[in-house]
């Protein structure tokens, strides 16, 4: 089984640019032929394109998405989740694409788009790094530093082992994003 | 005379001068004549409290649009008419700030990310303002290979505007529900192009304009993706490019670049006169239906564009000679006032832009104690102290009330007049002006501009865009649409003359320069985004940034009333838009009309992205709006 892990992020921007460090830490011992690491910071649509590229026989069997997300837990948790797959109304999938053509990266667009095109495979995980400090800038917090090896520990896990998702319960796309269309289209 | 409300003069060689025996010939309590205005705020307060069917709609966000903005109206569901409307951008952009004190070099990278579309504009706006103030001129290889990045990236721009942003307001999806009666007559309407793009009725052909499931909807994703393939082939990655510089591009051009690119420049052939013609049947559709649709998002024919895509036998890099070198673009610089053309020369233009704050969230940068940069231009044309060149940057979000201040916009005006900004300025200036270089592919007549599009699966067309008499959001989208057909032979165009010059052994496409350390340098970059107008006013002191001033086209669109209570043009265009849409309940009023006035300017406020603040750095847009924010 093919696998995507698949860093999702803004450089220079001190803790958020976390994924591009575990991307950093994971190039420098690559996982095997069977895992890409790819950096995915780009237009969702653009990502739905390439996904949909690959050969049919070749296809990607799981991706694990990683991004820093702040939702007020100790800087530098790691948390992981499978996603449900359960997409937001219409009205978000289209404010979702009209974001990521106008330049918006965001992790929640990516995974809505791509699994409302149908380019993602049925297992999608997401690690999630908290940051502390979001500022421009190239160094991280120390909490967030002292995470990255546990992170990359996390990543290498959920790609390479076949059972690892057992473990995860499914969850779904958190709101804190999707509700702002107000049903208006 | 083409200024009516600056007090400039043109002498008998046509220099302009100020008038004389002014004691403060640009005081701000001079007035524009003859042009509207908005109802007061305290106005609109009485007329709420006293009728219950006046009623505040707000729109924050603006949804499918790009960034942050808002919009706040005030409406009269007897009537069916907008009383107020405010144009909110809800973002502070901030990069004139970033700016200062730089390296100008780093001004084509940082710049470039103030948007997520268009960031190839940015960086050529400011290689261009670099390399005048640094007299550097590029080969012409690399004037072509420039002109055509940029034509790619407005292929990737027009698609999305047309079909993803402002489409689906005119889908079954949308028009259906909104306007029954107009659905069940689209049903039983014949399309016109039918034979162009294949749909036989009109209510096919929005169905199609669906979103997320219409083909023309999935159709120009994949045009985006097209469009983009080519960029990169010159400029490395999209939406920031790596390639272009001052003096031209550090691309390496090759035959197989330039067949790579017309493998995909040629797909822009058919979808073009595709889009013409779908764009035509909606626009007639819905003004043979209804009439007054023609009001829906009018306003004054007043607007402004920098031209774009030089000449290689003409642009010298100069200020001095840019009148002359703007003449011979691909497309013509010019101001329309009131659907007349007034000039088309680079310096009047520059000489009578304007940029005011007294409803924006910048303190002044004039008044007692504050020294005029410069009196004049490069050549000694007077300037404003309101010009980008003397403007300073100084937020200060106070007094947020609708009385006072509400957006981070400022109110540019040229000619102390609200201007619109938009490809469609491109098409009418260089419709009118008739100033194209000789080509097999785009004419100008004087009222319109014929484009002439090779064979595809299609066979050869002759597309024409004509100057239209009344000003509306659909005139607007259709002008757009015309757009992808005359961006795509301005490539073509410059793609043979690249293979012109690559036949004759020419390979160079950059000039090697220094940035200067002593003394101080003006430059000004004059380009377009897709949608319109876009000007990089730069200042360096001893090789470092002093000043840097941006004004792009969501800039002027989405300005906000000004100090003699002239709105925006978002603003006018809502307050003249009459509500069309079928219901009686408010409950159910969703404002289709004012949204559809306010998406055909294809806004775009991703500028705001990506600011420092005290609070961190905004990666993704907060909407806030001011409304209800009185004090």
């Amino acid at each position: 089984m093919r696998v995507l892990v698949g860093i999702v992020g803004y450089r220079n921007l001190r803790d958020f640019s976390a994924p591009f460090a575990i991307l950093e830490q994971l190039e420098a011992t690559p996982p095997g032929q069977d895992v890409l690491l790819e950096d995915v910071s780009y237009n969702p649509i653009a990502v739905v394109q390439w996904l949909e590229s690959e050969p049919p026989d070749a296809r990607f069997g799981r991706v694990v998405f990683v991004a820093a997300v702040g939702r007020g837990r100790p800087a530098g948790t790691v948390t992981s989740w499978r996603w449900d797959a359960v997409l937001p109304s219409d009205a978000d999938v289209q404010q979702a694409v009209a974001e990521a053509v106008t330049g918006i990266i965001s992790l929640e667009n990516t995974l809505v788009i791509a699994g409302y095109f149908k380019a993602l495979p049925s297992e999608v995980v997401v690690v999630e790094i908290e940051p502390l400090d979001h500022a421009f800038g190239a160094e991280m917090s120390p909490d967030v530093q002292a995470a990255i090896e546990p992170a990359c520990a996390r990543v290498l896990e959920l790609a390479q082992r076949r059972d690892a998702l057992q473990q995860l319960p499914p969850l779904p796309l958190p709101r804190r994003d999707y509700q702002k269309t107000g049903g208006r289209w | 005379m083409c200024f009516k409300n600056l007090p400039v003069e043109f002498d008998e060689r046509g220099q302009p001068f100020l008038r004389g025996g002014i004691p403060n010939p640009y005081a701000a309590s001079t007035a524009p004549a003859n042009v509207p205005l908005q109802l007061s705020a305290a106005q609109v307060e009485e007329l709420v409290r006293r009728n219950g069917h006046i009623q505040s709609v707000d729109f924050d966000p603006v949804t499918r649009v790009a960034g942050a903005l808002a919009f706040h109206a005030v409406a009269d569901l007897k009537e069916r008419r907008v009383l107020e409307a405010r144009s909110v951008a809800t973002l502070f952009r901030g990069y004139e700030v970033i700016m200062v004190g730089r390296d100008p070099r780093d001004a084509i990278y940082i710049t470039s990310r103030a948007c997520g579309v268009c960031g190839g504009v940015h960086s050529t706006c400011s290689a261009l303002a670099i390399e005048m103030a640094i007299d550097c001129v590029p080969p012409p290889l690399g004037i072509l290979v420039r002109n055509l990045a940029l034509a790619l990236e407005f292929l990737y721009d027009h698609p999305l505007h047309l079909h993803l942003l402002a489409g689906p307001d005119y889908s079954a999806a949308i028009v259906e529900p909104t306007n029954p009666s107009l659905f069940a007559r689209a049903k039983k309407t014949e399309a016109r192009h039918a034979a162009v793009h294949g749909y036989p009725t009109m209510a096919a052909l929005m169905e199609d304009l669906n979103p997320l499931t219409g083909k023309l909807y999935v159709e120009a994703l994949h045009m985006t993706r097209v469009a983009r393939e080519a960029y990169v082939l010159i400029c490395g990655k999209y939406p920031h490019p790596q390639t272009i510089v001052p003096g031209g591009m550090s691309s390496t051009i090759t035959p197989t670049v330039m067949n790579e690119m017309y493998l995909r420049l040629s797909q822009f052939f058919d979808y073009s006169k595709k889009i013409s013609c779908i764009w035509d049947d909606i626009t007639d559709f819905f003004f043979e239906a209804n009439p007054a649709y023609r009001q829906v998002g009018q306003r004054r024919a007043n607007m402004i564009d920098t031209g774009i895509f030089d000449h290689p036998d003409h642009y010298d890099a100069t200020y001095r000679n840019a009148a002359a070198w703007g003449d011979h673009r691909w497309a013509t610089p010019g101001a329309v006032v009131d659907g007349k053309l007034v000039t088309t020369d680079l310096h009047t233009l520059n000489i009578g832009i304007e940029e005011f704050v007294e409803h924006s969230y910048y303190e002044e940068w004039t008044g007692s104690g504050q020294k005029q940069r410069f009196a004049g231009d490069p050549t000694g044309k007077p300037l404003s102290p309101y010009h980008p060149w003397n403007k300073i940057t100084k937020p200060r979000p106070e007094g947020q009330n609708w009385k006072e201040k509400y957006t981070w916009d400022t109110a540019p005006r040229w000619d102390r007049l609200g201007m619109e900004a938009g490809c469609y300025a491109r098409l009418w200036n260089t419709a009118v002006a008739q100033k194209l270089p000789a080509n097999p592919f785009i004419e100008s007549t004087g009222h319109s501009l014929k484009v002439r599009v090779p064979k595809g699966a299609l066979p050869e067309m002759d597309l024409e865009w004509h100057v239209p008499d009344v000003w509306n959001a659909f005139e607007r989208n259709r002008a757009r649409a015309h757009c992808v057909a005359f961006t795509a032979m301005v490539a073509l165009n410059n793609w043979l003359a690249v293979m012109d010059r690559m036949k004759d052994g020419d390979r160079r496409t950059s000039t090697p320069f220094e940035i200067p350390k002593t003394g101080e340098r003006r430059g000004v970059g004059f380009w377009s985004a897709g949608r319109g107008y876009l000007t990089h006013h730069l200042v360096l002191d001893r090789g470092a940034v002093a000043n840097y001033q941006i004004v792009t086209p969501s800039t002027w669109n989405a300005s906000p009333t000004d100090r003699w209570g002239q709105p925006g043009p978002y603003e006018e265009a809502v307050i003249n838009t009459p509500l069309l849409e079928e219901t009686d309940d408010p409950k159910e009023f969703r404002g289709i009309d004012v949204l559809r006035a306010i998406r055909s300017f294809d806004p775009c406020m991703p500028c705001t992205t990506h600011i420092h603040s005290d609070a961190g750095v905004v990666t993704r847009e907060v909407n806030t709006c001011a409304c209800g924010v009185e004090d």
